[in-house]
Formats: C-alpha cells, structure tokens, sequence
C-alpha cells in the first residue's frame, strides 16, 4: 500500500522543486530477501487497473442477465431490458458489472476470512512465530503472497499482515457496488479481477499456513491413499461428521481422539473441503465425497454428531440432521444457525444436554473445546441412535405411490432430470430409472421442495439406490500441497516452450449435467496425452469417483507428481493457490523474472507463455467464480460448464479481429500477429467433448517453440478429430511457419489452410506491456 | 384462461416476455424470415429431440429457408451428411457476435434478422435468449422447444410430448407449404 506524493512545481525560499513524484512503500521489517521490490507491493484498486483494461480491450465481458430488473435500492426495482436505464442512472451493463463485482467479493470475502480464523486458531495453538515452512524442496513457500504483496513470509504472524491488506481492500471493492458509486461496467470488472486476485491470495494464506502448522504433506507426490465415498464410513461405530472448509475444529477432534487414546473406535468422516483437510492430517479420516453427498449423507442418519464449519455448508443441515436424531456443533461466527452459545459452558454439561436431547444442535466456537465434545458426545449419542441410522428402503420408496406425474420436479431440477417420471415408475413397481437417476444427481433437493404431494424425492432417489451407496468406495490420494520447486525446475522448460502440451487444472464445485463421470473422463484423457493434470476442492474429489475398466480410480492409475501424464491432487479448495502457484514459480525459476511485488509482469509473462488452462465443469458456488476471476487476472484462462452460464459474465476474444492479437516484440517494440492465443479468457461451453477440444486449442500461447506448437497442435486436431469428426475450420489461424505443422499431417494441413488464405506470421518475444520491450530497459 | 409460465417455474421475467405462437404460426412466422440463422445447442441428441428425429427437422426448416446452421461443436457430427450451410461454434461466442451491430453473418452476406434456438440445456438457451433480448432488442428469436422460453421474441408453449411431436409436424407442414 504505497503512498504517492506528487509535484508538479514548487518554489519556496531557495528551493525549487519541479516535476517531483516520490513514492513511499509500506514500511516492512528488514529482510535479507535480495530481489527488488517491483512497482506494485500491496496494490489498490486502481494499481492494476491498466493490466486489467488491456485483457478486457481483448477479452469484453459478455453478459448473460439471470434477471430483467434491478432490485438494489428504494428506486427500484427498476426494469434495464432492452436498453433501459434504471431511476438511478444505471443500465444492464453496468447493472451485470455489478453483480459479478459482488459475486467475486462474496466468495474472495468467504475465503479471507476463513483465512483469518484459521490463522488466529494456529497462532493461538502454535504460536505467532511458527515457522512457514513447505518442506525443504519448496523454497518459493508463498508465491502468490510474494508477487502480490512484496513480503516474504517466514512465520505464521508475518499473514497476519497479508490478511489485513485482503480485508481492507475486500472493504473497498464492496463498498464500491454500492448506489451512487461505481457506475461503468469495464471499471466493475477491473474491480471484479482485483477480487478474484484477492482471492487467490487469501487461499494461499490459508493453505501455506495450515500446511504448516499442521503437519499436512509438503509436496509429496506419493501421498496415502484415503478412501472416498458414501460407503466408506463404518456404521458400527459412533460417527462424527464435518462439514464444510475449516479443518481447525475437525482436527481437535483428531487430536483429541489420539490424546485420549480413543483414535480408531470413532468413525471421523467429512463432507467437502473439511474432509479433504482432515483426510491430509490423518490416514484414518474417511470422506463421504463432494458437496452433492452432503445432504444425502445426512438424511442416511449416519452421523452421531455433526460438525458444520463454514462455507458450502448446506442451509437446511442443522434441520435434517436434527430431524434424524443428529446432534450438531455449530462452530463459526459465519454460520451460526440461530443456535444457542455454549462455548462458555462447561464440557459435560454441554455433553449432557446434547445426550439427552434437551439441545440437539448448539454454537462452541472454541475448536479445541469442540474436539472433546464431540467425542464424547458422540460416543454416548451412539447406541441411543442404532435406529436411526440408514434408509427404511421399503417405507421410503412407498412414498412414491402419491405421484401423480406433475412433473413439478423434473421442471425444477436444476440439471433437467427427468425426476418426475423415474418416480412415477418406481411407483408401478420399477426402479430401474431411480437408479440412473441417482448417479446423475446433484442432491440439492430442489424437487423435495417442490412436490405438491410432499413425496421426499431425493430420499426416495437414495433409498432405492441403497446397495450403489453401500457399494460406493473409491480410493483418492491425499491432497498433496505446494508443487515443489524442483519439479518446477524439470518441467519449467518443456510447459513454456510447449514441448509438455498445456497444465490442465480442474477445479469448481458438483453442479455438473450428467454426474461426474465427465470431470473423470476429461482429466483421464488430459492424463493419457501426456498434458500435466491437477485438481482441488471438490473437482478432485469427484475425479476419485469413477474407476476405469480395471477397477482403478485415476489416482490409483496415474502418478501424483506434477509432471506429463499424471494426475495431482492438491487439496481442498484452499489448494487450488497452489496451481496459480506452480505457474508463477515457471515464471521465477525457469525464467528467471523477479516476484517481488511485480504482478502486471508476471501475469503478461503466464498469459504469453505458459499453457495453463483451468476446467470448472460444475462450478456453484460464488468462490468459484471469485477463483476463476482470479485466474483470469493471472493470464489462465478458464473454462466453465453449461451450469456457469448463471454467473452471468463471460470474457470472450474474437477470433477473426486481427488487432486484438497483436502484441509487441519486445526485442525490438514491433507490433507482431499472435493469432487467438488464448482465443477466450473465460467461457462456458456445453458438453464435455468441446471442453476438451476447448481446453487443448486454449494452451496455445504465442511463444510456443516450433516443436511445442506441434504438439500442441497434433493434440487439438486428434481431439478435433475424435470428437467432432473433422479437422478444425480455425486451423490457419494457429499455424505460424510450416514448422509448426504435425510432420506426419503436414501436407494435408498445409492444403486445408492455404485454402483459407494462410500466409506463414512471425513468432516474436511477445508482452502486452510497452515498458517490457527492449528487456525493460 | 392460461398463464405463460416458463419451464423452469424459477425463470420468472418481465415485463418483456416471449409471444406464445402455435406450432403452424411458428411456422408461418419463420416464413418471414430473410436470412435466419438456426442456433443448435449441444443437447440435440438427447432422448426427446431423437424422438421427435429434431437432428431431421432443422435440416428440413434450413433447406427450405436457405437458412444458416450454427451448431454445438459436441453434436456437429449429427449434422455430417446436412449439405447445406453450416457452421461448428460455440454458442456463446455466436451470440456475442449477434449482438455486435457491425457482424455481417459467418459469410460476410449480411446480419441474420431471425435466429431460431433448439437443442440446448434449458436454463443454458434461456440465458443465451436473454443476452439477445438485453443487448440486440432488435434482433428476432424464436425457441421451438417443448417448453415456453420467456426471453424469446416468439416460443411455444409448454407441450406434453405428444403435443410437441404433432405441433413440430404441423409447422413444417406450413413452412413447406
């Protein structure tokens, strides 16, 4: 956060100043770090402002309204179709720019401050001066931190500092959506990218510092194998059950059990990111699987004591598992369910209380104190609840019988499953639908909601399908973390001279059309041709759920290194920093640039030249979209699922528009053809084969070596190929010399674009950024 | 008395909303088109559409119109032995083209004044009708899906199967008359 002092002309006495600008920086504790400050430490809205309006000149948001009308102030609300502007001046432009401003400020908003109550409980059990620490083969421990921030963290106090930056300035683009403030749609999404950085930073925070402190792994490619699934968690004991991201209340539980010597005679199981993290801190851990598991797991009534966090916790949780005699632990200020505070109280009274029934959910926000509760509580609540745990299959299904073909649920399903009519058959006496039903669906229970006959429709869905959940075990590898640096070093050169053909990372939530089946495929194909393969959140979760012809999950199948051809997973939502994070390090240790506070440069550095692309094929949630923004302003380009058209905002480029691909040299400041490369920063597309075709065209990046840009090309024309059927119509615009061409196609291509009028373009050192030209200098 | 109420009941919209048309004036309608632009979305092999044989249905609407074919890359293979104009795009990026007032059409010949919707994920085609209804008012859509899309200029209404299945015979039945 520089202060900048300007002056234009000042005389005074004997002093006269002219043409005076002065910049002070923030003042940090002296390091022996040797790498200069860049021009952009701690940087503001407007710091950044000219990087974002250089890709949004090349990339214009294209809008998608979810709604005709404004409904933000007294005014309103105020119909902008067609043009209109509302009473307060704005139009639907402006009105879309500020949606997807605040999209981004909610889930960059959620993410810091599960960064911050994280950090404040690790400070509290381990101390301010605990040290960060990767392992010893990452000595870039906080990549995202150091290019944004300038600051080189050493121990766990030293966020403290990074979390403040993110909360004032999260203050500042909020405050910005408000009436009478912002009103231009390209500065909202110039504010939009400043969230999603933001983002980015606070998940780094988050993960560095409970890998940390917590003893996750650090970077190991051969993590253990943690078994995921709905049939994972034993029944025969009592069982606690987490929720949500914020590992710090599960691991007391973890902690707690070890310490008491009860570790293994308590079933610790978890939903979503919670499980991902408790599964890297302890083998035992079990995980039910992705956010589409959470309800349905519940309602199976498995759980004796269930323990919400924050963030993608479910609104209706603390009713269902109330409803099936769960007892819940509400256990952060950001979800605290109107339930009473006993963080105060004493242990065995709350134990009591929960045992008997007289509370069955309550707030503790001490997650030491929710570790010996919980336990306790739970192994009580056990024998008191064996009837109440799993599916009456008979009696649910029967339920169906009050079908009457309204179809009310298909229309309201979310993925336009045809809920209604398996329904009606299970209701003649045939299940069969049911059963397909269920691996497609998303367990929101949209259609519960709306049927008129009250029919339970997703527990009739689970009910029905009770031998696939029984059955439904996978084996997934626990998130590993930070990518190490030597890794970076092997693979730095063959990622940016194209050589390894793209890094493809998937990411995003579960609202996918078609099960998660796609999510699978796509990565195993990524895999199979040899591209670098990362996942985080729930993406990698659902990535475990599928096995090949020989009964193997893909991380069974490919190695975890982050190398050509394998499959990494790298955590929780968190983790996904960390794929930001290894493009980074290209940038620093393969190239050699600095980091330090130096963000625009960085970012024109990944979007020329690192084949990075990222997947959010069930993308939900308001964090995602904060994520991909983030990415966005990285130079990766995302892309989303049919379901992510809801976010509202594309950022597409234009093929055929000859000046948006013109970048300069910076050998010698020429402006020189690029070709689309990437041709789009964010887009939805609508099924899992233009996903692929999508990703393999979008690693394409105008400083590709001749060899690089082969493969990538022999890649985007196999897939072409096999999916579509034809060679692609864009191809001449991805063909700079005959070198580039796939020696053994090289005659018929050089046909099928001389065609379209191709003459051979140049490959420059390409850089949006004039001050970059001549090496900066 | 009835209400034009959307597939998805959530999609509620206003005040501008899509004119209900039978089957046979959707066809009549589609007559008056100049130069029409069909927009198949990557859902077309899906159970209902092969049912009905849609992939069979739009070749028929764009020959007899001399229309223009912009197809979902994923189903472009459905559409191997079409002979007529045609086009593998992205839907997304075809819109946005439609709503730049300068775009001449995927030949240069001249902006589309129609664009016909079929064959994509509901709430996703809601969207894409959305964009050309906020961004080129001017520009005429048409959904001839089962179920009523509000922010089309011009769509059926929600039909049972077999509604649909007789309603799609009868509008090329005054399409090619």
């Amino acid at each position: 956060m520089a202060t900048r002092i300007k002056i234009k002309e000042l005389e005074s006495g004997g002093l006269k100043i002219k043409g005076l600008e002065l910049t002070v920086g923030r003042v940090t504790e002296f390091d022996e770090w040797a790498e200069p400050m860049g021009p952009t430490p701690y940087p503001t809205l407007m710091d950044l402002r000219a990087w974002d309006l250089k890709l949004l000149e090349r990339y214009p948001p294209f809008y998608s309204p979810l709604s005709d009308f404004c409904e933000f102030c007294t005014y309103g609300k105020c119909d902008l179709t067609a043009g209109k502007r509302g009473a307060c001046g704005i139009d639907m432009a402006g009105h879309m720019g500020k949606w997807v401003l605040l999209q981004t400020v909610m889930g960059a908003a959620a993410h810091t401050t599960h960064a911050h109550h994280l950090l404040n409980f690790l400070i509290k059990q381990y101390g301010a001066d605990h040290p960060i620490d990767l392992g010893s083969e990452v000595e870039i421990e906080a990549p995202i931190t150091r290019l944004i921030t300038g600051i080189r963290p050493k121990k766990l106090s030293d966020l403290l500092d990074v979390v403040n930056y993110l909360e004032g300035q999260i203050t500042h683009l909020l405050s910005a959506t408000a009436t009478g403030q912002e009103q231009n749609y390209l500065d909202y999404e110039s504010k939009a990218l400043h969230a999603g950085m933001l983002d980015i930073l606070a998940l780094e925070v988050a993960d560095i510092a409970q890998i940390s402190a917590l003893g996750f792994p650090k970077g190991d490619a051969e993590t253990p194998f943690i078994e995921v699934g709905m049939g994972v968690v034993e029944r025969n004991k009592p069982v606690i059950l987490c929720i949500g991201h914020n590992v710090a209340p599960g691991s007391e539980v973890i902690n707690y059990l070890d310490e008491s010597g009860l570790y293994g005679k308590v079933e610790v199981a978890g939903v979503c990111c919670t499980a991902s993290d408790l599964a890297r801190l302890s083998k035992g851990a079990k995980i039910v699987g992705p956010i589409s598991r959470q309800l349905r797991f519940i309602r199976m009534g498995i759980a004796d004591v269930v323990i919400v966090d924050q963030e993608c916790v479910r609104a209706d949780v603390i009713e269902e598992a109330m409803r099936v005699g769960s007892r819940v632990i509400a256990t952060s200020d950001q979800l605290v369910g109107g339930l009473p505070n006993y963080t105060n109280v004493d242990d065995d009274i709350v134990v009591s209380k929960l045992v008997s029934g007289e509370e069955l959910a309550v707030v503790i926000q001490d997650p030491v104190k929710v570790g010996r509760v919980a336990v306790k509580a739970a192994q009580l609540i056990y024998p008191l609840r064996l009837n109440q745990k799993g599916y009456n299959r008979n009696e649910i299904v029967s339920k169906a019988s009050a079908c009457t073909l309204c179809l009310s649920c298909t229309k309201n399903c979310p993925i336009g499953i045809n809920v209604g009519l398996a329904v009606n058959m299970a209701k003649r006496g045939d299940q069969s639908l049911l059963l397909e039903v269920f691996d497609e669906c998303l367990g929101c229970a949209r259609c519960d909601a709306s049927c008129p006959e009250d029919i339970p429709v997703l527990s009739v869905i689970d009910a029905a399908s009770e031998d696939k959940i029984k059955n439904e075990r996978f084996k997934i590898r626990a998130g590993r973390g930070p990518i190490k640096d030597t890794e970076i070093r092997k693979v730095g050169r063959p990622i940016v001279m194209g050589e390894i053909p793209g890094v493809i990372a998937f990411a995003g939530c579960s609202n996918y059309p078609g099960g998660n089946i796609a999510v699978a495929k796509m990565a195993d194909e990524f895999a199979k041709r040899n591209y670098i393969v990362v996942a985080a959140g729930c993406a990698a979760l659902d990535i475990a759920r599928y096995k090949d012809e020989n009964g193997q999950t893909l991380y069974e199948k490919y190695p975890g290194a982050f190398d050509a051809g394998c499959i990494v997973n790298l955590g929780p939502c968190v983790s996904n920093a960390h794929a930001v994070g290894a493009v980074v390090k290209i940038a620093s240790l393969f190239a050699r640039r600095n980091l330090r506070g130096n963000f625009e440069e960085i970012a024109d550095y990944i979007l020329n030249r690192i084949g990075a692309v990222a997947i959010a094929w069930g993308a939900q949630h308001q964090k995602a979209m904060s994520i991909a923004t983030g990415a966005n302003r990285f130079g990766i380009p995302v892309i989303l699922g049919p379901q992510g058209v809801k976010y509202r905002r594309a950022y597409l480029g234009r093929s055929e528009d000859y000046d948006r691909w013109l970048v300069y040299n910076a050998k010698d400041g020429r402006m020189v053809y690029v070709g689309p490369t990437p041709e789009h920063l964010l887009c939805v597309v609508e099924t899992m084969e233009e996903a692929m075709v999508t990703a393999a065209k979008l690693v394409m990046r105008p400083n590709d070596t001749p060899k690089g840009r082969m493969i990538k090309l022999s890649n985007y024309i196999s897939l072409h190929r096999q999916f579509y059927g034809t060679f692609p119509e864009d191809l001449h615009l991805f063909v700079r010399d005959e070198n580039d061409l796939p020696i053994t196609m090289k005659d018929e291509i050089l046909t099928l674009i001389k065609q379209k009028g191709w003459k051979p373009t140049e490959t420059p050192d390409p850089t949006l950024l004039s001050r970059m030209i001549f090496g900066g200098r | 008395m009835s209400k034009a109420i959307a597939w998805d009941e959530a999609e509620v919209r206003g005040p501008k909303t899509a004119y209900i048309l039978t089957p046979e004036n959707c066809g009549k309608m589609l007559r008056r088109a100049k130069r029409l632009l069909i927009i198949v979305g990557g859902n077309i092999l899906d159970d209902e559409y092969t049912k009905v044989g849609m992939v069979n249905i739009i070749e028929r609407i764009a020959n007899k119109l001399g229309a223009t074919l912009a197809i979902s890359p994923g189903v472009f293979r459905a559409f191997q032995n079409y002979n007529g104009t045609k086009y593998m795009v992205n839907v997304e990026s075809v819109v946005e083209r439609l709503l730049d007032a300068h775009w001449m059409g995927f030949d240069g010949g001249g902006k589309y004044d129609f664009i016909l919707f079929v064959g994509g994920l509901y709430p996703f085609q809601s969207m894409m009708l959305s964009s050309l209804k906020h961004f080129a008012p001017t520009l005429r859509t048409i959904s001839i899906e089962r179920y009523y899309h509000p922010n089309a200029t011009f769509s059926l209404e929600n039909l049972s199967f077999e509604k649909w299945r007789e309603g799609l015979e009868a509008l090329l039945k005054a399409l090619e008359a």
